[in-house]
């Protein structure tokens, strides 16, 4: 598989993936394969999967020091392959879980801090999966090729 | 000043201006070169080696592609060469032209990858003859001042540079001394080029000697484009010769498709590769950092192969992108000697760990790996690292305690600088007693201090000060670049290579050995193999 140019992986994954980041890991596959990326991305998928059911868990334990936890955990692998997207959400998640606004200040309120959880989650989720489709569709065509 | 008599030759960049290097009578081709770099010690000195140059000497009138011309070796002597084709002597416009690889010199198609597509204007830009950009591993930086015309202004940058000459004359005569290498100053665009003509011939101007205090080069011989010159500190004077090498890069357009290729033996290019491999990182990672200055394109120069034909810009796009991409494995930054060391990657992420490891089998040194600070300090004892690579935020005890507790070890049981240096530390000297349980067992596999680089996610200045606080020695921002990672690896590496020498050498010996025996494991397995395959019908194809 030759290295995509930039224009096909913008076409793929819009302003969802850094590139520059994404392609790091690309340039680590042997010529001819993407073995080791695909087993990186699709690593990623099933860690993101246990995450979100983990915090899914946690929300309704109303466990905020779980979710901010388990939000740094998936901020860090999405961070390392370049989804932005799903990185900033799960700051997000982080920050709040930490009971602390966007901005760091505190927020005191847990129950508000839970609620901005709640969608923080929502969206994040909405755009993992955009992006794994994505990510699914590039690692299947280049299968095909 | 010299006992021989030095003479002086012209030599020029293609199309820029000429100027005169002294040799002495006798000098070959390959001193001559030699001196070259000294007097082109910013646009050529820090790229390249001398036996990356060519020299090609030009016969008859310059009118455009029909001259003739020819390479001169190594060996030639220079005088002579010069006499045979120039009987009446040598003039302004028969400077020897000097020739650099085109491709080889193309760094590592680094992880720092072009961005998408660009503006039509920075296309319009790279498009024309003038504005090609450097692909000979100088165009990182963004034009200075960002207008199209820059390429050209700097052409006067080389032409003043060697208008230093009073000095360099100075240093060349001396033999010995380090060259100072001459830098243009930024800025200084105002046609000079008679006053330098003139003042040539006043050896006794020192009047510029003040410019040797600019904070630039970082090369100490003629072809210091090795390890040294890499440093991201100079990234800033540096980016006044960038640009002359890249107004370099664009003049040389003309030439190169007739000799680029064909003068540079392979050996040359081996060597000019590995010139520019060390070079690159921190020279991408200051134009990273301004990726968001226009044209964003400037990004993807250093790595477009200069073979691309000029035709369709996309699909030579495409084509060198795939050629980058099937290129990268092999003359990969990656593969770069980095010193048999014993790294420790501590990351609680499996993916993110995965990565590392990847990273570091491919710079061939020894690693393991922890997934929290408390499994990473256990690791720690058994010793033989030399580096670690730390994430900071770890569940349980965190990579700052880690570090913390690390440096206390450490400390406690006189390792390395802590065992001579207690008056930097004086409240814990008396205070902590060495027990039982701190006691490091096999102390003689701690030689120094570990190394301990932290990867944080944050790039706060004030996580980066706690980090340095706690013990690290240095640290990266995640996600990790690779180029920056390797960048550490190999700094850090050699310098605890050097501490810990014997045991590097005692660890070179052993795997020299080791791979011997694998050698001969395998030889031997192959023989197996061929006298079974005679007997039984092959099952796998051959290994």
């Amino acid at each position: 598989m030759a290295l995509p140019d930039d224009k096909e992986l913008e076409s793929i994954f819009g302003d969802a993936i850094d590139l520059t980041t994404f392609k790091q890991i690309l340039e680590m596959d042997e010529p001819g394969d993407n073995e080791f990326s695909s087993s990186i991305v699709f690593g990623f998928f099933e860690q993101a999967e246990e995450t979100f059911e983990s915090m899914d868990t946690a929300l309704s334990d109303k466990d905020l020091e779980k979710l901010s936890e388990l939000g740094h955990f998936l901020k860090g692998s999405s961070a390392t392959l370049g989804l932005i997207k799903v990185r900033d959400g799960c700051e997000k998640i982080q920050r709040y879980g930490k009971q602390e606004n966007l901005d760091g200040s505190p927020e005191p309120d847990a129950a508000v801090c839970l609620e901005r959880v709640k969608e923080a989650l929502t969206a994040v989720k909405s755009d993992y999966e955009e992006v794994e489709t994505g990510l699914r569709k590039f690692y299947k065509e280049d299968e095909d090729e | 000043m010299a006992e021989q008599i030095p003479t002086k030759i012209w030599v020029m960049r293609p199309k820029a201006s000429a100027t005169q290097i002294r040799i002495r009578p006798g000098d070959l081709v390959d001193d001559v070169r030699d001196e070259i770099l000294r007097k082109y010690g910013n646009s050529l000195g820090k790229t390249f080696d001398s036996p990356d140059l060519t020299l090609r000497i030009q016969v008859g009138e310059e009118t455009q592609n029909n001259q003739r011309s020819r390479t001169l070796g190594p060996e030639e002597d220079m005088v002579k060469t010069l006499n045979a084709y120039y009987p009446s002597g040598q003039t302004v416009k028969d400077a020897l032209v000097i020739e650099i690889p085109r491709t080889s010199t193309t760094p590592k198609p680094s992880p720092r990858v072009p961005l998408p597509h660009s503006g039509s204007a920075s296309a319009a830009y790279y498009g024309g003859d003038d504005g090609r950009p450097s692909e000979t591993g100088e165009g990182y930086f963004p034009p200075v001042g960002g207008n199209t015309s820059s390429p050209r202004l700097a052409m006067s940058v080389p032409a003043q540079a060697n208008g230093a000459m009073p000095h360099s004359m100075t240093v060349i005569n001396s033999g010995h001394l380090p060259p100072i290498p001459p830098l243009p100053s930024p800025g200084g665009n105002r046609p000079r080029g008679h006053r330098d003509r003139d003042q040539r011939h006043d050896r006794q101007d020192y009047s510029r000697t003040g410019r040797t205090h600019t904070p630039s080069p970082n090369l100490h011989n003629g072809g210091g484009s090795g390890a040294g010159g890499g440093g991201g500190s100079s990234a800033i004077p540096n980016s006044a010769s960038s640009t002359a090498a890249n107004a370099h890069g664009a003049t040389h357009y003309r030439s190169r498709h007739s000799h680029s290729r064909t003068h540079s033996s392979s050996s040359e290019h081996i060597v000019t590769h590995s010139g520019a491999m060390a070079k690159s990182p921190g020279h991408e990672m200051t134009s990273s950092a301004r990726m968001g200055t226009p044209p964003p394109q400037r990004l993807s120069s250093p790595r477009l192969p200069s073979s691309r034909p000029k035709k369709s810009k996309r699909s030579s796009q495409q084509q060198q992108q795939q050629q980058e991409y099937h290129h990268t494995p092999s003359p990969s930054i990656l593969t770069a000697t980095v010193p048999p060391i014993n790294v420790l990657i501590v990351e609680d992420n499996p993916i993110n760990l995965k990565l590392l490891e990847a990273f570091v089998k491919r710079l061939k040194v020894r690693w393991s790996t922890a997934m929290n600070g408390r499994d990473a300090v256990k690791k720690w004892r058994n010793g033989g690292f030399h580096l670690v690579l730390m994430d900071i935020q770890l569940p349980g005890m965190n990579g700052l305690e880690a570090t913390r507790e690390i440096r206390r070890l450490e400390r406690i049981n006189n390792i390395g600088v802590f065992s001579t240096a207690p008056t930097g530390i004086p409240e814990t000297t008396q205070a902590e007693e060495l027990t039982e349980q701190d006691r490091l067992e096999g102390i003689g596999q701690f030689k120094s201090p570990v190394i301990i680089v932290a990867l944080t996610a944050s790039s706060l200045q004030s996580d980066r000060h706690e980090a340095l606080a706690s013990g690290c020695n240095d640290f990266l921002t995640k996600p990790v670049n690779f180029v920056w990672l390797e960048r550490k690896v190999m700094e850090w590496g050699c310098m605890q290579a050097l501490i810990d020498f014997e045991g590097w050498r005692k660890w070179k010996d052993l795997s020299a050995k080791a791979e011997a025996i694998e050698a001969a494991t395998q030889r031997a397995k192959a023989q197996a193999y061929k006298n079974k395959t005679k007997k039984n019908r092959p099952i796998m194809s051959a290994s």
